[in-house]
């Protein structure tokens, strides 16, 4: 009798360890104690409660703000989460404010409250969990104006975001024609798939100059490793920093095609700036089993990249997700739509970056017609990167990093990709989706605000659709 | 011994007056606008301004915003068309303020005097003080309360008129006879703060006593599969309700689910199924944890629901054989109005009897010891700070301001009962927020 084989199916996870901040954040809120008054509260409470003491000295926060022996004298406000117990309580002698340094983390487009929920994330692994139901705007521009579906009774179920069930979050990057030929002997011929599949949809985008250090190179492409996704490197630091193997996709472009001679290993996908035929035939020619991805603006005609020859695209808009005055949202369901009409949509992997910074800009982001998000800003919030200014512009942006060290570095990255994966399943499960591959571009999956507000508001009066 | 529980009572005596003198002085503006309240669903204003109305009975009249939040859309981007006053009905109009809870013929009749009910809120996931001051509250108003899914507390047994038992996916607590005491029963196939992904207590909150009528185990956290196992199709859904209606033939059934973009067609086959009401929770509501991701993002919100069902079952022929509560974020009288011009026939409300009760919407429900005002906790300490009989007349005092809001309403726009106010989105008008107009209108206004 043969003992059975050790199975060899290892089911995807990404592994999460707490990874506290490095930088210490300012507390969200301030405790502002008026001391003579809490003096003067305690004595009357004395005297009320006749020198009963724990009762005296009982005080309202369940945090530990006051926890001190000297109580309100000293509050700890970082342990302050803003309930507000004390200041209902005693409303003459505390308040509490949101701290204004911290209201100066992030930018316009990437606000304090994105940069909260990214460093949880990155610090702990887990899908933010909040009680008291949504707090935002109704709606607005950009993903705000977008909704996504749910079914009340198909599955797969949340069962499967909890273990028992199975929901794919892969996808396949690279060259798929139309149709298989075959030769009389059944043999196919001509171009052949060629395809990478990832464990997420999402990679790691190539940060901007003033941040592309050794350590953060390094930090990026073994958190892409460990994660199964590829991280994106300009070919010259990757050359320089001996940065190789296969979660590593050299950037090549007009300033740096001279490296590429010098390129001593076989990436699995080389990414171009721009579109350039004898540059693209070139890159054919030397690496011939690479995948050849170009990267272009967002706007770009993807159906004459493709006639052209261009297989993989990954449309690039800028940090705040605009391109030419228009929001990705709009110009990747513009590729998508474009390829779909002409009958070529699955010949193309479409990837895009720009303005995706919260969890859900991901399952947006592919209903829009995406098959992959490179991601950029929340990566290096995650690493507790501080923006100089308005980080918007991919070749101007100021961005600086705290002392990163890499095994830290790397978990915050896994971290977060395992709480976007987890966030991601969440989504897929609550539409009845098995796999995210579905997912791309099923607009019928997703509502939007203007659609909805005019069927819903038609008979009211006042309302206009372009309102 | 005695003398430290002694201590501990008098420790809990002390907070609970000085949180209730908070509650009557902060919507004094004695002391301003607390800086870190609030948000854009609700501001700091209609916190106190419901904190204003559970003390007093009526809304501020001190400049204290009560109607509307700034989201910037839905509710608060509607306002009514009200008459000229030369055509408003006279104050002294009897205005009626009624509504049936079953419009099929042959089933119990059941009609509640005021258009809305207290949504489902669990044993775990608020005290059983809360439930029973909620509970107290619906007997009051002959309205109702619903059990959420966490079982049916004992001491909710002697309000049982008025407590509608739900059943959800996770079955917790749903025994035999909590369907045969309900007037009602509830299916749970979904709810707006989390459509598609089923309840979540966590572990913190499940304590021996949750996890004892939730026939669970202490301390572990407890997640509601999604969907019902039992059920893929209208015709098991049929069998739901045959079951319930096996076991409890008078009971009313009423089918809780969220809004996903076919929403029209759930409630069409609902309705087919031998429901009697539809209660549609949109996806800005909810009491409970949520994965933050699932609460903006998944389903549309209620505004949006309720004119795509109310006229699509008009068109099918059956809009008045069913009745439609709206949840997911129904915040003031105004927004209650507002729900039924686009086509519910009432309402159901979760947070707002929270916040009636205390809550700041700090959100920290499930951190720790759970709330700290002891609303959303089982914390035997914190939970002693909400005195049921004290919570009851707190939510009768809004119900009161909320009822005479809705009457006033009615009178400025001519109707003589809430019931003509249904669907009719033609009495309502579009604001852009910033409109100069935004709101002046309105009741209460001047």
């Amino acid at each position: 009798m043969v003992a059975d084989r050790q199975p060899r199916y290892r089911r995807y996870r990404i592994e999460i360890r707490p990874a506290p901040d490095l930088v210490r954040l300012p507390p969200r809120f301030r405790v502002e104690v008026k001391k003579h008054r809490l003096i003067s509260l305690v004595l009357k409470e004395l005297i009320h409660y006749r020198a009963n003491l724990p009762v005296v000295l009982s005080r309202p926060c369940v945090y530990g703000v006051f926890s001190r022996p000297i109580g309100g004298l000293a509050p700890k406000e970082e342990l302050c989460v803003g309930c507000l117990r004390c200041t209902v309580q005693y409303p003459e002698v505390v308040q509490i404010y949101p701290n204004p340094e911290r209201e100066r983390l992030g930018d316009s487009y990437l606000g304090p409250a994105c940069v909260d929920t990214l460093l949880y994330e990155a610090r702990t692994g887990h899908v933010p969990v909040r009680g008291a139901g949504y707090r935002g705007p109704f709606g607005g521009a950009g993903w705000d104006g977008m909704w996504t579906d749910m079914s009340e009774i198909v599955r797969p179920t949340r069962d499967g975001i909890h273990g028992r069930e199975f929901i794919s979050t892969a996808v396949d990057i690279g060259e798929k024609p139309a149709l298989l030929a075959f030769d009389e002997q059944g043999q196919p011929v001509g171009t052949l798939p060629k395809v990478i599949t990832l464990q997420v949809p999402f990679l790691f985008d190539r940060p901007p100059p003033s941040a592309r250090s050794r350590r953060l190179l390094e930090i990026l492409t073994r958190a892409a490793r460990e994660i199964d996704t590829l991280a994106m490197v300009p070919i010259d630091l990757a050359i320089r920093f001996e940065l190789a193997g296969p979660s590593v996709v050299p950037v090549v472009g007009e300033e740096t095609w001279r490296w590429l001679g010098q390129l001593n290993w076989l990436p699995r996908m080389i990414a171009l700036e721009g579109w350039d035929r004898e540059r693209v035939a070139e890159l054919r020619r030397r690496l011939p089993e690479s995948i050849h991805c170009a990267r272009v603006p967002m706007e770009s005609d993807v159906l004459e990249l493709l006639r052209q020859g261009a297989r993989v695209v990954h449309l690039t808009a800028d940090y705040h997700g605009r391109r030419n005055g228009r929001f990705v949202m709009d110009l990747i369901r513009q590729a998508h739509q474009r390829l779909v009409d002409a009958g070529v949509r699955e010949e193309v992997t479409l990837i895009g970056s720009g303005g995706i910074v919260m969890a859900e800009h991901v399952p947006k982001a592919i209903i829009c017609g995406l098959d992959a998000v490179a991601l950029d800003t929340a990566l290096w919030v995650a690493l507790q990167a501080r923006f100089a200014g308005e980080c918007r512009d991919p070749e101007t942006a100021l961005v600086s990093f705290p002392r990163l060290e890499p095994a830290w570095g790397v978990q915050r990255l896994k971290n977060l990709a395992a709480s976007w994966r987890d966030q991601l399943l969440e989504v897929l499960g609550a539409m009845g989706l098995r796999e995210v591959r579905r997912l791309r571009g099923e607009l019928g999956r997703c509502m939007w605000q203007a659609e909805l507000e005019r069927e819903a508001f038609a008979e009211v009066a006042g309302y206009c659709a372009d309102a | 011994m005695l003398t430290r529980r002694a201590s501990e009572q008098s420790i809990i005596r002390k907070h609970e007056e000085a949180l209730h003198q908070g509650y009557q002085r902060w919507p004094t503006l004695d002391f301003g606008l607390p800086p870190a309240m609030g948000d854009d669903r609700w501001p700091a204003e209609l916190i106190l301004a419901t904190w204003f109305q559970a003390e007093t009975g009526r809304p501020p009249a001190n400049g204290l915003e009560y109607r509307v939040g700034r989201s910037g859309g839905g509710f608060d981007a509607l306002d009514f068309r009200f008459l000229p006053p030369e055509q408003q009905l006279a104050a002294s109009e009897p205005v009626d303020t009624v509504i049936p809870l079953n419009r099929r013929p042959g089933d119990r009749a059941i009609e509640i005097p005021i258009p809305w009910y207290g949504g489902g809120m669990s044993f775990g996931s608020v005290s059983e003080q809360i439930m029973l001051a909620r509970a107290k509250a619906a007997r009051e108003w002959r309205t109702f309360t619903s059990t959420g899914e966490g079982g049916y507390p004992e001491s909710l047994v002697p309000y049982r008129d008025h407590v509608i038992t739900q059943i959800a996916t996770g079955m917790f607590g749903v025994r035999e006879e909590t369907i045969q005491w309900a007037p009602i029963v509830e299916f749970k196939y979904a709810q707006g703060a989390k459509p598609g992904l089923g309840g979540h207590l966590l572990g913190d909150k499940a304590t021996v006593a949750v996890a004892r009528m939730r026939e669970s185990v202490p301390w572990v956290s407890l997640f509601s599969p999604f969907p019902f196992h039992s059920v893929y199709s209208v015709e098991d859904h049929k069998k739901h309700i045959d079951w319930v209606r096996t076991i409890n033939p008078d009971a009313l059934v009423s089918v809780k689910v969220s809004t996903p973009t076919d929403i029209d067609m759930v409630a069409v086959g609902s309705y087919y199924a031998g429901a009697h009401i539809i209660h549609i929770d949109g996806g800005y509501g909810g009491t409970g944890a949520a994965p933050e991701i699932a609460k903006k993002n998944i389903a549309m919100p209620i505004e949006l629901a309720l004119p795509r069902v109310h006229r699509f079952l008009a068109q099918e022929g059956i809009r008045d054989e069913v009745v439609i509560m709206a949840s997911g974020g129904i915040r003031t009288a105004n927004d209650i109005a507002k729900a039924i011009a686009l086509g519910a026939d009432g309402c159901v409300l979760g947070t707002t009897e929270l916040v009636a009760l205390g809550c700041t919407r700090c959100g920290n429900c499930e951190r720790g010891r759970g709330c700290p005002f002891g609303l959303t906790t089982t914390d035997p300490e914190l939970s002693q700070l909400v005195d049921p009989d004290w919570g009851a007349e707190r939510l009768s005092r809004l119900y009161a301001s909320f009822q005479a809001q809705l009457r006033d309403i009615l009178r400025r726009l001519g109707l003589r009962s809430v019931r003509e106010l249904r669907g009719r989105a033609d009495l309502l008008v579009y604001r852009k927020p910033g409109d100069p107009d935004e709101q002046a209108d309105s009741i209460g206004s001047g």
